[in-house]
Formats: structure tokens, sequence, C-alpha cells
């Protein structure tokens, strides 16, 4: 007994502490609480400094004094920022469309028996793995207009006469850009997808082609319709990831040529870090904002559709 | 002109140590390292050198030699040069990084604010060695102080094939843009045309840009640094003569370029002529059996430089200048001061100049004379690419603002636009538009 | 899948699969030959006679060698894997309790904070890392792993957050109130019932957050300054571009060497990660 009561005791207040995590409110608290410092920290606090930065005149070395929203109506009369603007747009929204387009081919085709199942769909994840500076140079290499793997072999197919000159024409060096992107994305889509089409039962679609549809039919009718939420999802990331991109146009054209390949964010950084213009470049980072921030809601709205029905 | 008797004696402020700049005999004549309270370590940071001896120099001789006399650590530190401007501003703006950072051109107008005056130092250098040229003065001082110490100019040099121009009848390099349309064009129908970026990158595009500018007359601004009369006829003549030239006789493959194409592109033998520095042909120096004519000889007994043809108002030629910055926020601006004092000692340096074989043009007249540029004559015309040289923002300063119409590669961008099709007086305009956005505020 | 004849499993199936193989692997095959090739054949012009692209008859491991020999290669991967393997690994601590918290416990704002973590994930990192830099300085923090690890996870743990959420809601909730009913905690129920049977949606959103720092390069270029602290995409392109020259067999190499051990993590894991996924996006 008294062995009892003073095991009772001693277990008292640890009980009283684990009590308050009975509340869910407090659990919540103790859990986000990692999150919560870490993001406050990392992430609003600088995030609230660039935005301060943005409506300054600050320049490398001098912080400059607030200047409102000058910077911005300054944007508003830049031809090469609203250039990528438009660039922003255009290489998300084709890339995107591919992506998604290759992408579900290619998670049809890899959810199916075969052998070397799991080599292939490792295989195929490469290009997402590799760290992005790196491949884009190789890419580059390939583009080169003197050294080009993808002339030579078009010439010798007999497709082309002349070289093509890849990175120094405007289209064509958006067109390439867009390629990389492209090549770097379908395997993530891919197996995403791939996990999306897995968690449809077989049977939905057995059920449907005893009925009698055709294949086109039973994807449209039946696989679509379930793998909309995972699409939504992985598009989403895509988007965001795709919008604020750097890497692969910092090392593929620098934005050239003739501002011809800016994006946001390399415009960004053309002005904030090399012309030493911070305000400006935070300026332009912090326009992106509310573009993006318009997307991803319509995309979170919609998704929230879908799940709902 | 070296005067070993002469010595700059510089205080040095929180120690009481004196570094005699005269080299390292000065050291040794004072019998003692000059010796700081702790060991301190002084962090420089470079691009990656082309030439890859001078940073093994660097590494494993200068710096440990800097260590034991000064009794400081030396972090030395190198990253590719696309990639030192992230790195100032990244360390300018949260006070704390590398004690000495080097600047190209006149982004030393852009630290301005962050950096200590060097004049003592570049004075000092500038007048034992024969006085600093007007090119690397005008990039690192802005009158009243130096904004770094000039350290040495990349001279950007035409390196063309001999026997191609030979073939085409020009055995003296074309001395006019017009005699040069002139050869291109014969080159190209043979299919060895010129190579030249006008593409985003630091090097070899504003390199030739600017100057062609110049050699025709147009300008940015106005001597007063604030009216932009780039809207000229001289500029449009010039815009108007690139278009035709560009179709006549360069690798219309060439335009967006960087600083590494037109390397390779030359080495491979598609173009006969292009805008460098002398790294083509320092690399076929090292590798003589890879790099072989179409004949079969080595291709380092066929290549020749010149510099940049004349134009109506004159040859001119901008070049890479580099240059040490002194960073305020530098917690031991003694000992990095002390360490490019004697860095700049012409003992030391001439150990390094003479690793780059010419490749790099120092910043005083005194070195015109060393005995390197005799050895070979393929280098010569490098000797003198710091004095020639012109600064961005002509006729007014190379300040910020100038600063920042290189970086926006507005003068190169209105080239760009033009032999991509965009009519010449509308690509003149649209470059007026962009400076005014810049010397307006 | 309800198989056809023969011909058409090839012509609808197999064909396109291998092409698509073939396009995503190219690049590689092409790095890997360029890692071989020895110098004189790298600068040879596309449409040059001799000019054989896709072969070489005398390798070399001359680039390889120079690689280990010149440059500090070996610690760049030693010190990619520490920064992505700790920052994967406090994002994922972050991310499933989060995660957690948001999907499985009611609590006033839980919708609106689960939004504000997202949107997080949208702040561009260009406006961040002038700001970020100096705090990075106030912690002292300034060319250490440290610097990284840190501030990876600001673009680690929303994603984390996000998939871990729709991982919980996809669990019954009436395997945590069986739990309950046997005596558990809250907390108990979440670390010894929940927790493990989420382990397939741990390990996806960890491969995929340990990819995503392995490719980061922005932060590692300006918040690392000695050479041995750097990572390989910073290492590889600061130390092999000299001047105006590249040395392409050995960053074909370093590029190559430097995505393997990913490629290992994700042979093995592949499988996982695909049913990983599966039930984070059931929800």
């Amino acid at each position: 007994m008294a062995v009892t009561a003073l095991g009772a005791g001693t277990a008292r207040r640890p009980v009283v502490r684990l009590r308050k995590m009975e509340d869910e409110r407090w659990l919540a608290l103790a859990l986000l609480a990692p999150t919560a410092i870490l993001l406050g920290l990392f992430i609003a606090y600088p995030f609230a400094e660039g935005v301060m930065l943005s409506l300054s005149s600050a320049r490398v070395g001098d912080p400059g004094k607030f200047v409102g929203l000058k910077n911005f109506f300054k944007l508003a009369d830049d031809n090469i920022f609203w250039t990528s603007v438009w660039n922003t747009f255009w290489y998300t929204g084709v890339t995107t469309v591919f992506k998604l387009a290759l992408g579900l081919w290619l998670a049809m085709l890899l959810n199916r028996h075969f052998r070397g199942k799991a080599i292939v769909r490792a295989f195929v994840l490469l290009p997402f793995i590799i760290p992005t500076v790196l491949s884009t140079f190789a890419w580059k290499w390939m583009f080169d207009p003197t050294f080009s793997v993808i002339n030579w072999t078009l010439f010798k197919v007999g497709l082309i006469s002349a070289r093509i000159n890849w990175l120094g024409d405007a289209d064509l060096a958006m067109a390439s850009i867009m390629v990389v992107n492209i090549w770097r994305g379908v395997p993530f889509f891919a197996i995403s997808l791939l996990a999306g089409l897995q968690t449809i039962s077989p049977e939905l679609n057995e059920a449907a082609a005893i009925d009698g549809a055709r294949p086109w039919n039973r994807f449209w009718y039946v696989t679509w319709p379930l793998l909309l939420p995972v699409t939504m999802v992985v598009m989403l990331f895509s988007v965001i990831q795709t919008f604020a991109d750097f890497q692969l146009v910092y090392v593929m054209t620098g934005g050239g040529p003739a501002n011809a390949t800016h994006l946001f964010a390399t415009y960004a950084y053309q002005i904030g870090i090399v012309s030493g213009l911070l305000s400006e470049g935070a300026a332009v980072s912090l326009a992106m904002f509310p573009f993006l921030f318009v997307i991803v809601v319509v995309q979170l709205l919609y998704i929230r559709r879908v799940e709902t029905r | 002109m070296a005067n070993a008797k002469r010595r700059y004696v510089l205080k040095l402020a929180g120690s009481a140590a004196a570094v005699a700049s005269t080299g390292l005999a000065g050291i040794l004549a004072t019998g003692r390292a000059p010796a700081f309270a702790q060991t301190r370590t002084v962090h420089w940071l470079r691009w990656v050198d082309f030439v890859p001896a001078s940073d093994a120099l660097m590494r494993k001789e200068l710096m440990p030699q800097a260590e034991k006399e000064l009794g400081i650590k030396i972090n030395f530190e190198t990253v590719n040069g696309n990639d030192l401007q992230p790195r100032a501003t990244a360390a300018i703006q949260s006070g704390s990084g590398p004690d000495l950072i080097q600047a190209f051109n006149n982004n030393t107008y852009i630290y301005a604010n962050s950096v200590v005056d060097l004049t003592e130092l570049a004075e000092s250098v500038g007048k034992r060695e024969g006085g600093l040229y007007k090119y690397c003065r005008s990039l690192c001082s802005d009158g009243k102080m130096f904004m770094s110490m000039p350290w040495a100019v990349i001279g950007g040099m035409i390196a063309y094939r001999k026997s191609w121009f030979d073939e085409v009848g020009a055995t003296a390099f074309p001395k006019t843009w017009s005699e040069y349309r002139e050869v291109a064009k014969k080159l190209k129908a043979k299919g060895r045309p010129i190579g030249q970026t006008l593409g985003h990158t630091f090097g070899d595009a504003p390199t030739f840009t600017y100057p062609y500018l110049w050699s025709w007359g147009g300008k940015e601004v106005d001597a007063d640094g604030k009216t932009v009369v780039i809207n000229s006829k001289e500029t449009f003549e010039s815009v108007k003569f690139m278009q035709g030239f560009w179709k006549d006789g360069c690798d219309e493959g060439a335009l967006a370029w960087d600083d590494t194409n037109n390397n390779r592109a030359f080495l491979s033998q598609t173009i006969s002529a292009t805008l460098n520095g002398a790294s083509i042909y320092i690399e076929t120096l090292r590798k003589p059996d890879q790099y072989q004519t179409e004949k079969g000889g080595p291709m380092n007994k066929d290549i020749l430089h010149a510099p940049l043809p004349a134009g109506p108002a004159g040859q001119f030629g901008m070049h890479l200048n580099q240059s040490d910055m002194l960073m305020k926020y530098s917690k031991n601006q003694d000992a990095a001061k002390a360490f490019l004092t004697w860095m700049h000692t012409e003992a030391n340096f001439e150990k390094w100049f003479v690793s780059q074989k010419g490749f790099a043009t120092p910043p005083t007249a005194k070195w015109e004379e060393h005995k390197i540029w005799n050895e070979d004559p393929v280098m010569a015309p490098f000797k003198v690419a710091a004095k020639l040289g012109q600064a961005p923002g002509f006729a007014g300063l190379p300040n910020q603002k100038a600063a920042e119409a290189l970086s926006k590669y507005i003068i190169t961008d209105m080239y760009a636009k033009a032999v991509q099709g965009m009519a010449a007086e509308e690509a003149v305009k649209w470059a007026e538009g962009e400076l005014k956005k810049i010397y307006s505020v | 899948m309800i198989e056809g004849a023969i011909w058409r499993r090839w012509v609808f199936s197999n064909l396109p699969l291998i092409l698509f193989v073939v396009v995503l692997l190219f690049p590689f095959y092409w790095m890997i030959i360029t890692t071989f090739r020895p110098d004189g054949e790298l600068y040879r012009p596309w449409n040059a006679a001799n000019n054989m692209p896709f072969w070489t008859n005398k390798p070399t491991l001359e680039h390889i060698y120079y690689l280990f020999e010149e440059t500090n290669f070996a610690r760049w991967m030693f010190n990619t894997m520490l920064i992505a393997a700790a920052s994967t690994l406090i994002s994922l601590f972050c991310g499933v309790l989060a995660g957690y918290a948001l999907a499985r416990l009611n609590f006033p704002w839980a919708g609106s904070l689960g939004t504000l973590i997202f949107i997080t994930y949208l702040v561009p990192q260009t406006l961040l890392f002038i700001p970020l830099a100096e705090i990075i300085r106030d912690f002292r923090l300034g060319d250490t792993p440290w610097s990284l690890i840190l501030t990876y996870p600001t673009f680690l743990i929303p994603f984390c957050t996000w998939l871990m959420m729709g991982y919980f809601k996809a669990i019954p909730k009436e395997l945590e109130e069986c739990a309950r009913i046997d005596g558990a905690s809250r907390l108990k129920a979440m670390i010894y019932i929940i927790i493990p049977v989420a382990v397939p949606g741990i390990l996806s959103s960890g491969i995929i957050a340990f990819t995503l720092s392995w490719n980061e390069f922005i932060y590692a270029l300006v918040f690392l300054s000695s050479p041995d602290q750097k990572t390989v995409a910073v290492g590889v392109t600061s130390e092999l571009i000299r001047g105006d020259v590249f040395f392409w067999g050995s960053l074909m190499a370093g590029a190559l060497l430097g995505s393997i051990p990913v490629a290992i993590v994700y042979s093995f894991f592949v499988e996982h990660y695909v049913s990983g996924l599966t039930g984070s996006v059931k929800g």
C-alpha cells in the first residue's frame, strides 16, 4: 500500500504535465512549436525585412531611406521587367502542360508489370536527382552552337542541313530552357502520378471494360477523375518551383540574348545582386509574390472542390 | 625605377609595426617581421585564375611566405568570376566575410560605401613603379579616394589565325572596321567567320561593344555625367554597320555565347578570330599536341594578337580591370592592409606576374619594360593593354550609374537587338530609354 | 490492364517506354562519355568529319584523377551528404509533428495555420537571401554547415508538412480511438500507433527533402566560403570553371559522381517512395 502510494506520489507531476497534452490545443501548440520557430526566424522575419527593403532606396552598403512604392512604379515602367513577367508565365505554363502530359503518359507506362520494373523506375528518376546546376551544364554543352550533339544527330538523320542556333535565338533559347525544365520535371510527375494510379483499384477499370468502354473512355471517365486530386497537388508544387526557377536560366543563358530569357528570379538577381540595387531587386522578387499567390489560391480552391466532391 | 633607398613607412594603426614597402629586401633590412598581437586571419577572395599555375603559386609559395613574414594566417579563396558579386553583396549586407574581395571593372563604384580608402597604398605603388595607368586609376578611384587597390588588367585583344588571314589576302591585321568587314566577309565565305558574343557575359561582350561604340564616336553620356547622348548619328551609324558586319562576317551562332564559347570555337577551328584574353593562346601553348591546325602543325604557331580596329573616331579598348577592395566591415584591416602592401612589393608581385606569362598586365607603367614581354612576340601586344584602355560610362565617370548600365548590358543588348532584326533607330532609342532611367534618378 | 495482341503492346507500351528512357537518360550517357573522353576529342565541332559524339576509342581516367587529386571533391561530397541528411532530419521532425497537429487535432485556426505554412513556401529565395545573410552573421554561423542545415528547412518544412498532412488525414480516426480506449495518452497514441503507420509517408517526404537540399545552390554559394566547406554543386562549378575555360571532363565526372549517393538512396527506396506518396495523396 505504502509503496504504491509513494509511487503514485512521485509519478504525479509528469502525469499533470502529460494531462495538459491531452488537451488538443496544448498538444497542437507543442507540436507546431518547432516549425513555427524555424519558419518564423528564417522566413517570416527575413520576409518582413525584404518587404522593407523593397520600400527603401537601399543599395549595397547603403541602407537608404523609406521611399514608399517608388521602386514599384519604376518597375511598372521597365520593359525588361514586363518581358520577364511574360517569360515567367509562358515558361511556367508551357512546361507544366508538357510535364503533366508526358508525366502522366510515363506513369501509365510504368504502371504495368514487366521485367526490370524496379530498375526502370529508379532510372527514370535520375534527371530529378542530379543537382540542377550540374545537369544544366551538361545540357548547355549539348546545345552549344559549335559542338551541339543534338545538331549532329539531327544532321545525320537528315532533318536539318544547317545547324540550329539553340541558345542564340530568342525563341529557341526559351524553347531550349523549357526542354531542360521538362526533362527535369517529367520524372517527378511520373513517379507521383504513378503513386496516384496505384491507389485506383484495377477492378474499376476491369468493370468498365466489361461494360464495353473503349480504353480512351476508360481513362477519361474512370481513371482521370480519381487521379485528379493527386494531379492537382503535384501540379501545385511544380508550378511553384517553376515560377521561381533560377538555376537553370542562370547557367544556360544568364537571361540573354538581349534579355529574352529573363525570369522573375534571374532578373531580380541581375538587378539586386549584380547591379547592387538591393531595393529594386527586392521589389522584383516581391512582385512575383502576388502573381504566384493568385495562381496558388486558384489551385488550392480547385483542389478543395475536387476533394470534397 | 624601383628605388631601393626610398622607403615608405606606413603607420599601421593599432600596431606599432612598420612594413617597408620596397620589397622583401626592405623587410629583411628592418630585421624583423611586423608583429601582430595575436595571429590573425586575413581572408582574400579572388576569381579562379585562368592560369592554374598562378593559383598554385599563390597557395603553395606566396601565401605561406606571407604568413611567415607577416605573422598572420591567410585564407586564400577562389570562386568563379561570375560569383564574386553575390559574395560581395552578401558579405557587405551581413557585415562579415572576406577581408579583401576582388572587384572587376567599375564594380568598385557599386561597393564604394563599404570599402576602406587605399589611396596611400595605391599612390605609393604608383609613384614607385612609374605611375598608375589612367584606366586603372579611373576605375579604382573616384578622385577622392581609392576604393580598391589596382591589381592587374586582363587585356582583351583579337586573337586570330595568321594563315587564314593570309589566305584571303590580309597579310597585316585590318586597321579599320570597314577593312575588317571586307576581310571577315571573305573569311566567312570560306566557312571561317569571326566569332563574337553579344550575350550576357561579363568578359567578352562589353569589352567588345563599348570600344566599338566609342570608335564610331558614340557615347553613353556627356562629360557632365548626366545628359544621355547615346541617341546620336554616330551611334546610329555604328549600329547600322554592326548589322551588316554581323551578317557578312560573323558566326551568327555566337549571339548568346558566354566567355568560354569563343575559346572552344577558336580551338576547334570553327572561327578565324575573336576578341579574348590571351587564354586561347596560352591554352594552345599548354597542350601543343592537342591543338593542331588543319595542316598538321601546332596551332600556337598560327595565332597572333591585335587590338580592335579603328573607327571614324579612333581606336579604343576596354579590358577586364581587377582590383582588391579592403572591406570596411573587416576586423583585420591593419593586417589585411599590411598583407596587400606585402603582396604589392615588387619582388612578390613579380613572381605572380611572371607566372601569368602576359595574361595579366600590371596597372603601372614600369612593368612595360619587364623582360617577359620580349620572351614571346605573340604576347607583346598585351603589354600596353592597360595603357590604351578606356572606362565604361565615357564621357562621364565610370561611376555607379555607369556600372549599373554595364551590368544591365544595355550597350551590348542594343547591338544584340539590332542584329536580331530590330531597326537600328529603334535599338538606339531603346538604349536611350534604358540609359535615361538610370541616369535620371 | 487488359493485354491485347503482342504488336499492340509493343507499339503502345514498350516502344514509348523505351523512347522515354532513352531521352531521359541521354544526358547521363553524355556525361559518362564526356568523363572518359580525352581532351583532344572534346574540341571537335559538331560537323567535323572525325566527330564521333557517342563513342570514344581512347577512354581516359585523367578527369576523375584530376577531380580527386586537384580538388576537394571527396570533402564536398561528405559536406553535401551531411548537410542534406541533417536538414532532412530537422525538416522531417518538424513536418511530421506539424502535419499531425494540423491533420488530426482540433484547435482554433488549424486551417489558416496550414495555409500560412504553405504560403511560406511561396516566398522567393532571391528576396530572402540578403536578410538571411544578416541572420547567419548574427548567429555566427557563416562558413559552417549549420548555416545551411538551418536555412534549408525553410523550404523543406512546408513541403514535408503538407505531404504528411495528407498522409495523416488518410489514416482512419478509429485507429487512434481504439488505442485511447485501451488507456494510451494522446501523445502515446501518436508516437506508438499513428507515426509507425505513417512511416512510408515519412520516407517519401524524406527522400524528396533530401533531393531538394542536395540540389540547392544560391544559399550554398553565399553562406559558405572555405574551399573545404563547400557542397558538390558549388565546389564543382567554382573550381572547375577557370576564367573562360571549362574543365568539361572533370565537371561532368563531378556531376555524375555527385548524383550517385542520391541515386543509391532512390534505388533502395523507390518502391517505398511510391507507396508512401500513395498514402499521402489518397487524402
